[in-house]
């Protein structure tokens, strides 16, 4: 029984082959989203519209910075690019720049982004839970605040 | 799962929530049926991506995180058993687990911080894992690698686990992610030998567990 729980050859790979997005766009996952971008910019790296960056990670744009809640990192002119006369933020520059690790597949058009550092300092520093997103099997999304104010046992487990 | 939701049950309090990750691949098709089967009323969320084991740097399962009702980690990344568990009988029969992890955390719960299962904060950023930007990389390569599988593009999603697993050979979690979805399974003659092999090197399979039986 215990063994059987154990091994699922059938579900290494059930699914029919298909377009990871519709063609053209790029797909980023980032914090455990996965966004799809109906525009990319051209170049070296993942440019990406200024406006989708909220969505992607949870950083905004600002006069001040590049900022998630109390965190603003300035702005390095690096950052935002002109192709073709729009405005684009270079993703995996910025990445760069906050320590933030990517592995690419840039044949597939796909970047996948690793934990922020700096989003999780206070957990390295002082033991402060880090921010995550989950869905749970109701649909519905838990984040680490939505727990605050109770106690929390925060457990993985798996079938293997 | 059916005595985790037994403790859940009996600690009773509406100040208290576990959060219970699956880390699947298998998704709901596997995890599914085993939380239904436990009649679980905690918060069940099935995590293909490793995500909550991303955010805490676990690197196998069970693994957890206690967190106050601050938003403190108080005690982190033990082997978080429910109690011991015997499968197979006779000369197979194996042990694993332990009692003592689930009254330390009612005694958490009752007593709050006055518990003496309540680490400082020195202690607990202490076992966090650090990890290397490769570690780093390897979950953002195992994410790429599943969603190419969920796209059916079965060869560039066996490239990335397997890149997952060269950039984090530590991580337990791959390792045995990776057997589950094989004929042999995880608990076959590969993982007895990678196991094997990773004791060999000094590794722990679980951070020793603190607590005094």
């Amino acid at each position: 029984m215990a063994d059987a729980m154990m091994a699922y050859p059938d579900l290494r790979h059930p699914f029919e082959e298909k377009p990871l997005h519709p063609e053209g766009s790029a797909t980023v996952l980032c914090q455990g989203r996965n966004i799809t971008l109906s525009q990319v910019g051209e170049g070296d790296g993942l440019l990406i519209r200024p406006e989708h960056l909220p969505e992607i990670n949870g950083f905004t744009l600002k006069p001040e910075g590049v900022c998630y809640a109390e965190l603003c990192i300035p702005i390095d002119k690096s950052l935002l690019v002109e192709r073709g006369g729009e405005q684009w933020f270079d993703l995996t520059a910025f990445a760069d720049l906050l320590g933030q690790t990517y592995v690419a597949d840039t044949a597939s058009r796909v970047w996948s982004f690793s934990e922020i550092p700096a989003r999780r300092e206070r957990m390295m520093v002082d033991a402060m839970a880090p921010d995550f997103e989950v869905t749970d099997r109701e649909g519905q999304v838990v984040c680490m605040a939505d727990l605050k104010g109770k106690k929390a046992l925060i457990v993985t487990w798996s079938s293997w | 799962m059916p005595v985790w939701q037994r403790i859940y049950e009996e600690i009773n309090d509406p100040n208290f929530v576990i959060l219970c990750a699956a880390e699947d691949v298998g998704g709901e098709a596997v995890a599914g049926p085993i939380f239904d089967a436990a009649n679980a009323t905690y918060i069940q969320v099935v995590d293909p991506d490793h995500i909550i084991s991303s955010a805490f740097n676990f690197v196998n399962v069970p693994s957890a995180a206690w967190v106050d009702e601050e938003g403190r980690i108080v005690r982190i990344d033990e082997g978080t058993y429910s109690q011991q568990h015997e499968i197979g009988d006779g000369d197979h029969k194996i042990s694993f687990g332990t009692d003592v992890y689930s009254p330390a955390l009612k005694d958490w719960i009752a007593k709050g911080p006055e518990s003496v299962h309540v680490q400082s904060a020195e202690t607990v950023t202490g076992n966090i894992r650090q990890h290397t930007p490769e570690q780093l990389s390897a979950d953002a390569a195992f994410r790429l690698g599943n969603l190419f599988r969920e796209h059916g593009h079965s060869e560039k999603a066996e490239h990335y686990w397997q890149k997952a697993r060269e950039l984090n050979p530590d991580s337990v979690n791959f390792i045995r992610q990776n057997l589950t979805l094989t004929e042999e399974g995880s608990a076959g003659e590969s993982f007895l030998k990678l196991m094997g092999e990773y004791i060999n090197q000094g590794k722990a399979y679980y951070r020793p567990l603190d607590i005094e039986s």
